[in-house]
């Protein structure tokens, strides 16, 4: 790691985010660049050496989201440079200022990752940014030739004078760098020029990838950085009574022991949310000397610790037969959006079906476990930690220990997975005040046990829909009454707004179960609701579970959209996918005996996602996931190749949740807190193919990171009914079948 | 008893009271070399898998002791040079596998000693020998890209 390396970039500042980006160019690091490292600088994200290669910071984290390859595709398309000229920076700098109101805010681009938003929060500023860069280099060239600049053109890193002659990006650089742009003269490509964005592009930094380059927070080193790992209880709320800190400290490389106090902090509702485990933090000079101190400390028994009582109550499964009890009763429900009047669609209807579904704490286990390097001076502090919204970082310092947000230097890492979890600030908040308690730098890590016990796991739902069919066999009632440890419901989703009678209702229930965003909150878990019903009306419609929503999208509207990530939600949209997925899947084509295909589709924060999967369950209830098709329509596809990546990926994903990922807690702690009684989907319980349409629209970009989970558990559910003619309405689904 | 051992072609050795240390923490501690992943600890999730004369092992539950004398190859041991990856390395680039990455470098030594030990896996021979989790969940491409790995060393050797 080299610290002082951002200090030599040189800063392209805009004035507003969205809007008009005037632009001044600060030169002051140039001067201080050694000779060999001279870069002309054209922006915060873009250098040019003289040599003309083109290195590309990141403006947005990766986590596996694959944004570190998107978001310089559409910076370096619009800059009008080839593909092969760019190398990527390898860490993302985190840039951050203060907005009016004084709070902390990105200068630049929004580096955060979450929501699926990177792209379509990114999408402008990065092609502005790519496009005026460009400008200052035609400006250059301009001047140097005494042409017009609407007498050239760029391409591929060069600027073309109309006689055949060019100069390279390199060579203008340096002046370009002073060149004043006037807005008015910058136009962005139209899609058909475009050179990167469109086709198939490699992971930016696949090599570093498949030669095992220490590019993740846990490879990081920092010089005297002392190496942590915390001895915590298993159970939330539990404190440290007393200890002995002698059978830790007898480990060679072990140097101190310190006791670590329980911080709460309250989520939105006023529940209690843990945001640092009581423990003792186990300081040495290596992670192995850190984690045989752990191990002498429990060997020992050398501390006792002290039980909250108030956790004696905090049981999944208690809570699971809480609200089940409370969706079946009578009991009187918040009600979230209602159309219509379901009670008269009820009493009016030809069918009416009533079941309920359920869904567990899912773990977030993210492969690369928790770590966090703080370093805190008096008035400055460098935080080295992968964390999928840098601004936070800062944030967190900044309210913790007091230290100004801006002189906190965040050196952004690739995440070993993020899923919502590396949107928490725990594992961040317990190193700066560890940092600073021990006036040294710390790096803390994680076990897989930490991560487990200590999750934010998606909130357990129990979902009853009662739905009705009117004498044409059309949707005419949608009653969604759902309990679940803290959360929302996702009612915005369809089937509001197809049906004119649609009540969502929800209990809240304070509980000290801590939960969180995972992979898409609620959708996967709303969605395995309402396609599991969606096919429990065809069949009772006697209708086929394609046709059944296909009917059910008509007429083709775009709705208004309430819930986060979107305004609009378009049923013609939803529709092609169904059909797209089915039509890859050769829907109407018979199937080998005992096979069955099932059909799901959601739409997540702007793009919609339908897949279809075939299984097969036999006699003994042994279940098998044979190939998967999908169609997506995420607007323009930036980059086909890593939408089909998260397609294939986020499916199996929301599969494996499906199947396997349950947490158990009893009275505050997990029960399952490791891979050994955590079970994660495996290649060989993988589809061994999904084959992937990507709809072609003029749609602005939206984002894939999690649209392709939500449909997962229902279309799973749904193709083990055609197989084998079980209805599955509680996950995890491996408790009803074998595989 | 010795404590010298090959880690990518070059002798090294541990300290004597190093014994009971799991490998990975001499790879990533004492060796520098990051590619192998701590996931589990538990010899679980595979993310910390290298070669022992040839075969996949899981450093994080294999001590130090029973590495002596033995031939250990990481990751960063697997391409032939630094200009060169092995056929599995160029197999995962063109497929294109990763997402978040963190797994993949024990997935990728897993595939070459699979590929070593079966040049042309059958689809139950591939699904015994993978068993590292990728929560990304990129299986799809993983086979993919050892079918691919397969074509380029049978291709190599004739």
């Amino acid at each position: 790691m080299n610290p002082v390396s951002l200090n030599r970039r040189q800063f392209l500042k805009t004035s507003a985010f969205a809007g008009g980006m005037l632009l001044t160019l600060s030169l002051s690091g140039a001067s201080n660049a050694s000779s060999k490292e001279k870069q002309s600088g054209l922006g915060v994200y873009v250098h040019i050496t003289k040599d003309n290669r083109i290195f590309i910071a990141s403006p947005v984290m990766e986590m596996g989201q694959h944004m570190k390859t998107t978001g310089p595709m559409i910076l370096a398309d619009e800059l009008d440079v080839a593909w092969e000229q760019v190398t990527l920076q390898a860490d993302c700098p985190a840039f951050l200022t203060r907005n009016e109101e004084g709070e902390l805010q990105y200068q630049f681009a929004d580096m955060g990752t979450g929501g699926s938003h990177a792209v379509r929060r990114n999408w402008d500023y990065l092609r502005q940014a790519g496009a005026i860069a460009r400008r200052m280099l035609l400006e250059q060239a301009a001047q140097l030739w005494q042409v017009p600049v609407d007498a050239l053109r760029t391409e591929s890193g060069y600027v073309l004078h109309p006689s055949g002659r060019t100069l390279s990006y390199g060579y203008l650089a340096e002046g370009a760098a002073t060149q004043k742009v006037d807005l008015a003269d910058i136009t962005l490509k139209k899609p058909d020029e475009y050179r990167i964005m469109g086709a198939d592009t490699v992971t930016a930094d696949i090599h570093d990838i498949v030669t095992g380059k220490p590019v993740f927070g846990i490879d990081a080193e920092y010089p005297n950085a002392l190496q942590v790992v915390i001895l915590r209880a298993a159970a939330q709320g539990t404190r440290v009574a007393r200890f002995d800190a002698n059978p830790a400290l007898a480990v060679k490389g072990v140097m101190q022991v310190v006791a670590l106090e329980n911080r709460t902090d309250k989520y939105a509702n006023d529940d209690p949310k843990q945001i640092g485990a009581a423990g003792l933090a186990i300081v040495a000079d290596s992670l192995w000397a850190a984690l045989q101190g752990r191990q002498a400390l429990l060997q020992h028994q050398a501390v006792k610790w002290q039980v909250d009582p108030s956790y004696e109550n905090q049981s999944s499964s208690h809570m699971m037969g809480k609200f089940r009890h409370l969706v079946a009763g009578d009991f009187e429900a918040t009600t979230r959006k209602q159309d219509g009047n379901v009670s008269n669609a009820f009493a009016e209807a030809k069918t009416k079906l009533d079941s309920t579904y359920e869904t567990p704490l899912f773990a977030h286990a993210c492969m690369e476990p928790f770590n966090c390097i703080a370093d805190i001076g008096e008035n400055e502090a460098t935080i080295v930690v992968g964390h999928q919204f840098p601004d936070k970082v800062a944030r967190t310092v900044e309210n913790l220990i007091g230290i100004d947000g801006l002189r906190v230097k965040v050196v952004s890492k690739r995440m070993g997975g993020g899923f919502g979890r590396r949107w928490e600030e725990d594992y961040l908040a317990e190193s700066v005040l560890l940092s600073k308690s021990l006036g040294k730098p710390v790096k803390i890590t994680w076990t897989r046990e930490d991560e487990i016990e200590r999750d934010y796991y998606a909130p357990a739902y129990v979902m009853r829909v009662q739905a009705s069919l009117d004498e044409s066999d059309r949707l005419s009632g949608w009653h969604h009454r759902q309990a679940q440890t803290r959360g929302g419901a996702r009612d915005d989703c369809f089937p509001a707004k197809l049906v004119k009678n649609y009540h969502s209702e929800h209990f809240a229930y304070p509980n000290k179960i801590p939960t969180g965003p995972w992979r898409g909150p609620g959708h996967m878990q709303w969605t395995f609701a309402v396609e599991s019903m969606f096919d429990e009306l065809a069949e009772a419609a006697g209708e086929d579970p394609l046709a059944f929503r296909l009917n059910l999208m008509r007429p083709h509207k775009a709705h208004e959209y309430g819930g986060w990530g979107a305004d609009k939600i378009d049923s013609g949209r939803m529709a092609i996918c169904y059909e797209q997925a089915a039509k890859l899947a050769q829907w109407d084509k018979p199937r080998p005996e005992n096979h069955g295909l099932g059909i799901a589709g959601h739409f997540t924060f702007g793009s919609y996602a339908a897949f279809v999967l075939e299984v097969s369950v036999d006699a003994a209830n042994n279940l098998q996931l044979h190939k998967a098709w999908g169609a997506i329509d995420c607007g323009f596809a930036i980059n086909p190749n890593h939408v089909r990546n998260q397609m294939e990926g986020g499916f199996i994903d929301g599969l494996s949740a499906a199947l396997f990922n349950e947490v158990e807690i009893v009275k505050g702690q997990a029960m399952n807190n490791n891979f050994h009684s955590l079970r994660l989907m495996r290649l060989r319980e993988a589809p061994v193919s999904i084959d992937v349409n990507i709809i072609e629209n003029d749609y602005p970009p939206t984002g894939v990171g999690e649209p392709p989970t939500a449909p997962a558990a229902a279309a799973l559910a749904n193709a083990i009914y055609a197989a084998s003619g079980k209805r599955v309405r509680s996950l995890p689904i491996a408790k009803h079948f074998s595989i | 008893m010795s404590n010298a051992f090959t880690l990518n072609g070059n002798l090294v050795s541990f300290e004597k009271d190093q014994a009971s240390m799991p490998l990975l923490w001499f790879l990533r501690e004492e060796a520098g070399l990051k590619g192998a992943k701590f996931g589990c600890g538990i010899g679980q999730c595979g993310a910390c898998t290298v070669h022992m004369n040839g075969a996949a092992v899981r450093a994080c539950s294999l001590p130090m002791a029973q590495v002596a004398g033995s031939d250990i190859t990481t990751i960063e041991g697997l391409a032939y040079d630094e200009q060169s990856l092995h056929p599995v390395q160029q197999a995962w680039v063109e497929v294109d596998v990763p997402q978040c990455g963190y797994c993949q470098a024990g997935q990728i030594m897993a595939a070459a000693a699979l590929l070593a030990q079966h040049p042309t896996p059958d689809a139950s021979q591939v699904e015994a020998s993978m068993t590292n989790i990728c929560r990304c969940g990129t299986y799809v491409r993983i086979r993919k890209a050892i079918s691919l790995a397969a074509d380029k060393l049978a291709s190599e050797v004739t």
